[in-house]
């Protein structure tokens, strides 16, 4: 099989407390694991300041895409970019500045919402 | 003839206020080694200047001016004011005797591209005894210098400053010996085995190299520095009493405490809550082994 799979969108959640970032990593789990090669785009550019449980649940999120040889992309803003970079997260995951800039990236680009934590949407 | 210098620091707190003037240059800054302000000052005493005075710029005009006029009243004949806002290598001593050789009263320095703030000024002109001009302001007689100059405007032309003295265009010569590969390393920093460096780079007094970090691309780690383990400098400047985390990727950028400037993206963040740098205490100074 070499066919792409399905793109998921994924804003993190405003808050960040520990409950919020496993309940987002568990959906993220879900997600992924219905699916083969996925592209998870999380969303960080309305995100207000990176933490260091950010970084912590970036790598998780990589680490279960790439379970089923999916890829995750990020949208930040320039502040948060730069930290990506400094952290060298971009050596796993494919930073943009935008969403609309990470999902041409990909040419399936039609999106559906389908959850309610954070925003999901998703494409096939 | 008896000269007076008065220097007018860009102020020592710039980095610390508002966000356009993070931007700035601060003239704490040093410069592989020694702030651009110290660097005046001993060029300034090369002159064999006895009175010197370090104002910062907050110091209203009216008070400088007062300490100038005191300084002339006291019998200094001619005072040298630096208002810091370049390094330039100007040759001071030429320029004073441009400024006896043609009777000047006021000589300013210009290098292309306009006023370098450097003033030579006679006595008379601060006192405005000056019989024939009663009335009128003295003109200024304008010297122009061609030689090295940086502009101290941003973090980027301090990044060029700190590059041009590794690579030896202008006269800044960092502290520390020498390696053969032209990596300048203070006796006072320890630095792992381990450590790779592509020259020219700087290491400064009491700071630390650890394990795995590398260190490249005119990259200059100031006083009482850690950089932890694994992390690698390319084309960046870690200021004075700077943690750096381990693993990171710091390029073209300049590190102050948990200030992070990429000066690429032309942005500035707060490293502080993600914890991937730390202002370091003064008190480490000197306790590594």
């Amino acid at each position: 099989m070499t066919g792409k799979g399905p793109t998921i969108v994924k804003q993190l959640p405003e808050r960040q407390s520990k409950l919020h970032r496993g309940l987002f990593l568990d959906e993220v789990k879900e997600l992924v694991g219905e699916s083969y090669r996925p592209r998870l785009i999380v969303d960080l550019t309305s995100c207000g300041g990176m933490k260091a449980d950010t970084i912590d649940l970036l790598l998780e999120c990589v680490e279960e895409v790439e379970h089923v040889d999916g890829r995750v992309s990020v949208a930040a803003n320039p502040e948060t970019a730069v930290i990506l970079e400094l952290t060298q997260l971009t050596s796993v995951l494919d930073l943009f500045l935008s969403v609309s800039e990470a999902m041409s990236d990909h040419p399936l680009s039609a999106m559906s919402p389908i959850s309610d934590m954070g925003t999901t949407q998703i494409a096939a | 003839m008896e000269l007076g210098a008065l220097v007018v620091t860009q102020g020592a707190t710039l980095h610390a206020v508002g966000n356009e003037e993070a931007r700035s240059w601060c003239s704490a800054w040093p410069v592989v080694g020694k702030t651009v302000l110290e660097r005046w000052v001993d060029r300034v005493r090369s002159l064999q200047v006895n009175m010197v005075s370090v104002v910062d710029r907050g110091v209203s005009v009216p008070d400088r001016v007062q300490k100038m006029v005191d300084w002339a009243k006291e019998g200094i004949d001619q005072i040298l004011v630096i208002v810091m806002g370049s390094y330039a290598e100007v040759d001071l001593t030429d320029l004073v005797q441009f400024h006896q050789g043609g009777r000047h009263t006021i000589t300013r320095v210009f290098d292309p591209e306009g006023p370098l703030g450097i003033s030579l000024l006679d006595r008379r002109a601060v006192l405005r005894e000056l019989p024939s001009t009663i009335g009128e302001k003295p003109r200024p007689s304008r010297y122009d210098f061609m030689g090295y100059v940086t502009r101290l405007s941003s973090t980027v032309a301090y990044r060029k400053l700190v590059q041009d003295a590794l690579e030896g265009r202008c006269d800044i010569r960092p502290s520390g010996l020498p390696t053969s590969d032209n990596v300048w390393i203070d006796p006072t920093a320890v630095v792992h085995p381990s450590v790779k460096f592509r020259g020219p780079c700087y290491v400064g007094a009491n700071s630390r190299l650890n394990a795995g970090v590398t260190v490249s691309g005119y990259s200059s780690v100031e006083e009482n520095c850690e950089i932890d383990l694994g992390t690698s400098l390319e084309c960046a400047s870690i200021l004075p009493n700077t943690y750096i985390a381990p693993g990171l990727n710091v390029r073209n950028a300049v590190v102050d405490g948990t200030r992070f400037e990429h000066l690429d993206r032309k942005v500035t963040v707060d490293l502080g809550g993600v914890d991937l740098s730390a202002r370091r205490s003064d008190n480490n100074r000197g306790n590594r082994v």
